[in-house]
């Protein structure tokens, strides 16, 4: 989420410098157009609130901030407003007035909101606050109907941020998210990995490549990954096994696949790899 | 009278045993014998189907209960699946089937049959299995949702197409919409006028899929999977119908007969590489082994219709961050929308960059385009159909096809394409054989008027997965194993001593060691493993395959 900072400052920086040459196509014909209703009927909130999302999804925050409080001024007490000026003001990273909006939000509409809940606990994360985002983002993973993998993960990154010793409570974590969205989850797996990997379970971050060996059709990528992973654990012997059973599983691929740069790119790779073993 | 009358019924029934297109004004009979109480006011449609399972949903006007009646003769649908849960959103797992086989069904609730078809245009065709090498036809439909007049001649022009063509007349196995299929803010009500009232016949026999478009997320939310697109579509989360399970429904894949298909948001969901969706992506494609890689999302890789792939972060998100892995992958047919026109490509491999930077001239690294054909027509009556052999196995053709419910001109002069139009139309993507052990991927884009304004093949040779049961030579020269056979034999040379054998089962685990020359195998599990020899000479890893 640090990173999402910057991505967002640069995203800022960048929009507000090259708005023409990044466009979005037909959100200018439609704020375009949207400004001619506006020309006709000024005191329409609906429209400043309307083209207000447009300047939001064309990455142009300031303008979107804008128009939603030209929308407000004009009477517009829709709960949406309330919501979409917290978040722009997230998107824009003025993170305090966001936490104001969306508190406020939630004073007025009360606190079941999951995706203002959810909100909320992304503008405390940048704002440091991370046992009061992790609260926030407890109330969602518990309450969403449809989690994504990706909710899993953000949760997983507050955790870590509140303190990043708590390895394994990001990993209780994964583990629900599993049994929640299928024991096979792709991106829960490879993060568990990751987890184990940073926190030094050596055997059991082996046992993970295992995993991944037994679970998909095709294993070459598997192998030679464990046997990076071997080798920089210093057990040159299971690398080279790994990376024989990786040469191997290729060796009884079907032609077309063998030929796939992808996989004369890995014949490259664990060939260098055993090199650097021998 | 009464015979005139009989043969006319054997006839319409005859039609649509073959046919899964029938019009309203002729052929499909959907009864609702007995005016049912309750009204069926949308479908029922097929979702993410299977080998040997199929998700039946359809909406009622009163909650009532959810039955399916289902079975393979239209007469006698003697099997039936059951949901007593009140509801008006119904939604039937029909599991246990056999693959690649028709299924007639109806449906209703518990005290009565609510939506049936007499005529058996209400039926499901289970998929073959994974690696079947069969004729498949997909029609492709992308940003179709206007509900106006220009929608339904697209789809009347295709009905016509798979009605009257010479093979396999009537057969549509999937439906592809590329996104907006609903404008224009994908509400539940645009939906019901511009997609199901639409497609309405379709739906019911041919199982349709989806990828997000914008105009769908104005009321759908990615974050929280909600709203009407998440609530219509039900799509493989765990790699229920082959694939790698994502965990999402904004992205997913399936296997259907020998080809894979990948469904990716380019709206709602992070395009970074080593984000989610591309690590997912990225092991699911490097998991397939299916002969043939289809993609489709919402966002063009490349256009200059309506949307320019040069300035629009999104598509120049998905060009240059998936399609360099896709294409190192073996993808074969990339479909997108948004632009409202149809642009399609020559048959390219690695330019990621800018439209005025793609050259048909260009050599260096393999050049823009593959092979001698690689930037024809693509045309088998042409200048030759475009090849992929199992020793060259790059190149793919993108199709932006945006125009199934309204035109939006543009530029449309894309260097990477072979031909842009600003026409009506939908595509239809058939597989064959192509009479000399490979297929041909055909694609057409069938104008509104009919007329099939530009086609290509795709020959791929080598398609049928043979696992490869040769087993490659001992590197040292050390292990000799003869399949089927129980013993693994150790060869040494005169001088050299063998000390000790050390086998490692496939995931490196140690389970058999001895100093024997030769090892009794036969009660090893099936599979690979590796063998380390070490001799007085020094030590030798070799892999071999117990079978």
């Amino acid at each position: 989420m640090q990173n999402g900072i910057k991505k967002t400052l640069f995203i800022v920086t960048f929009s507000l410098l090259s708005a023409q040459v990044f466009g979005h196509g037909d959100l200018t014909k439609r704020i375009n157009e949207k400004t001619r209703e506006i020309s006709e009927s000024p005191k329409d909130f609906r429209l400043y609130y309307e083209r207000g999302l447009l300047y939001q999804q064309h990455i142009e925050y300031t303008k979107a901030h804008e128009d939603y409080l030209k929308s407000k001024s004009l009477g517009n007490t829709d709960k949406a407003l309330q919501y979409r000026i917290a978040e722009v003001n997230y998107l824009a990273g003025d993170y305090n007035a966001a936490l104001k909006s969306i508190t406020a939000y939630l004073e007025v509409n009360g606190s079941s909101d999951v995706k203002a809940k959810k909100l909320e606990a992304q503008i405390l994360f940048e704002l440091g606050a991370y046992k009061k985002s992790l609260y926030a983002y407890r109330y969602v993973i518990d309450t969403m109907k449809d989690l994504r993998p990706e909710d899993i993960l953000e949760y997983c990154d507050i955790i870590l941020a509140e303190n990043d010793k708590n390895q394994e409570v990001a990993l209780e974590a994964i583990e629900s998210g599993l049994k929640l969205l299928g024991p096979n989850t792709l991106s829960l797996q490879l993060r568990k990995l990751d987890y184990l990997k940073n926190s030094g379970q050596i055997e059991k971050a082996l046992e993970q490549y295992n995993y991944f060996i037994l679970e998909y059709d095709r294993r070459e990528f598997w192998y030679y990954k464990k046997a990076m992973y071997l080798a920089e654990m210093k057990r040159p012997k299971e690398a080279i096994i790994s990376l024989k059973l990786a040469t191997a599983t290729i060796d009884r691929l079907d032609m077309k696949f063998k030929n796939m740069n992808a996989i004369l790119k890995l014949k490259e790779q664990i060939k260098s790899l055993e090199a650097q073993l021998k | 009278m009464i015979k005139k009358i009989t043969l006319i019924l054997i006839m319409l029934f005859t039609v649509n045993s073959f046919s899964q297109t029938a019009t309203v004004d002729t052929q499909v009979v959907t009864s609702e014998k007995n005016s049912p109480s309750i009204v069926v006011e949308r479908g029922p449609y097929l979702q993410t189907g299977t080998p040997t399972s199929v998700i039946v949903k359809w909406r009622t006007d009163i909650a009532t209960e959810s039955v399916v009646n289902y079975g393979r003769v239209l007469g006698a649908l003697t099997k039936k699946e059951t949901n007593r849960a009140l509801t008006t959103e119904h939604e039937v797992a029909l599991s246990g089937l056999t693959p690649n086989t028709k299924y007639y069904f109806n449906i209703g609730n518990l005290t009565e049959v609510l939506s049936e078809s007499v005529s058996g245009d209400m039926y499901v065709i289970t998929a073959p299995n994974p690696g079947t090498d069969q004729f498949v036809r997909a029609w492709i439909i992308g940003d179709p949702g206007t509900a106006n007049a220009f929608q339904r001649q697209v789809r009347d022009a295709y009905y016509n197409y798979v009605d009257t063509t010479a093979t396999n007349t009537g057969k549509t196995d999937m439906m592809l919409f590329l996104g907006d299929n609903a404008y224009s803010t994908g509400t539940d009500e645009e939906y019901q006028s511009a997609f199901f009232d639409i497609y309405d016949e379709m739906f019911k026999k041919s199982v349709a899929w989806s990828c997000l478009g914008n105009h769908d997320a104005y009321s759908a939310d990615s974050a929280t999977q909600s709203g009407p697109y998440y609530d219509i579509f039900t799509f493989p989360k765990e790699a229920e119908a082959g694939g790698t399970p994502s965990g999402t429904e904004a992205y997913f894949s399936f296997d259907y007969a020998n080809i894979h298909v990948i469904s990716l948001d380019s709206h709602h969901t992070s395009r970074a590489i080593g984000d989610p969706m591309y690590n997912w992506a990225l092991s699911d494609i490097q998991n397939t082994k299916q002969d043939w890689i289809v993609v489709l999302f919402h966002h063009p890789a490349y256009s200059k219709g309506s949307h320019d792939s040069d300035i629009e972060d999104r598509l120049i998100e998905m060009r240059e961050n998936f399609m360099p892995m896709l294409e190192a992958n073996g993808v074969d047919l990339v479909l997108n929308g948004h632009s409202h026109s149809y642009e399609r490509s020559y048959f390219i491999n690695g330019h990621h960059g800018l439209a005025n930077t793609f050259s048909l001239e260009e050599i260096t690294k393999g050049g823009n385009t593959v092979g001698a054909n690689g930037k024809g027509d693509g045309k088998e009556d042409g200048d030759g159909a475009y090849q992929k052999a199992d020793t060259d196995p790059e190149g793919a053709v993108y199709i932006t096809t945006g125009s199934a419910g309204h035109v939006s001109g543009g530029e449309l002069n894309h260097q990477a394409m072979y031909i842009s139009l600003n026409k009506l139309g939908s595509c239809v993507m058939e597989i064959e054989d192509d009479g000399k052990g490979g297929q041909n991927m055909v694609i057409k884009f069938i104008r509104e008027t009919g007329e099939i304004d530009d086609y290509f093949t795709i020959n791929k040779t080598g398609v049928t997965s043979i696992a490869n049961t040769n087993e490659p030579k001992s590197e040292s020269g050390k292990v000799h194993y003869v399949a089927g056979s129980d013993l693994l034999t150790i060869t040494v040379d005169r001088n050299e001593r063998l000390k000790k054998v050390k086998i490692y089962n496939n995931i490196g685990k140690l389970v058999k060691k001895s100093r024997k020359k030769t090892i009794n195998v036969g009660k090893m599990p099936k599979g690979m493993y590796a063998i380390e020899i070490t001799t007085k000479n020094g030590t030798y890893i070799e892999s071999v395959t117990i079978e």
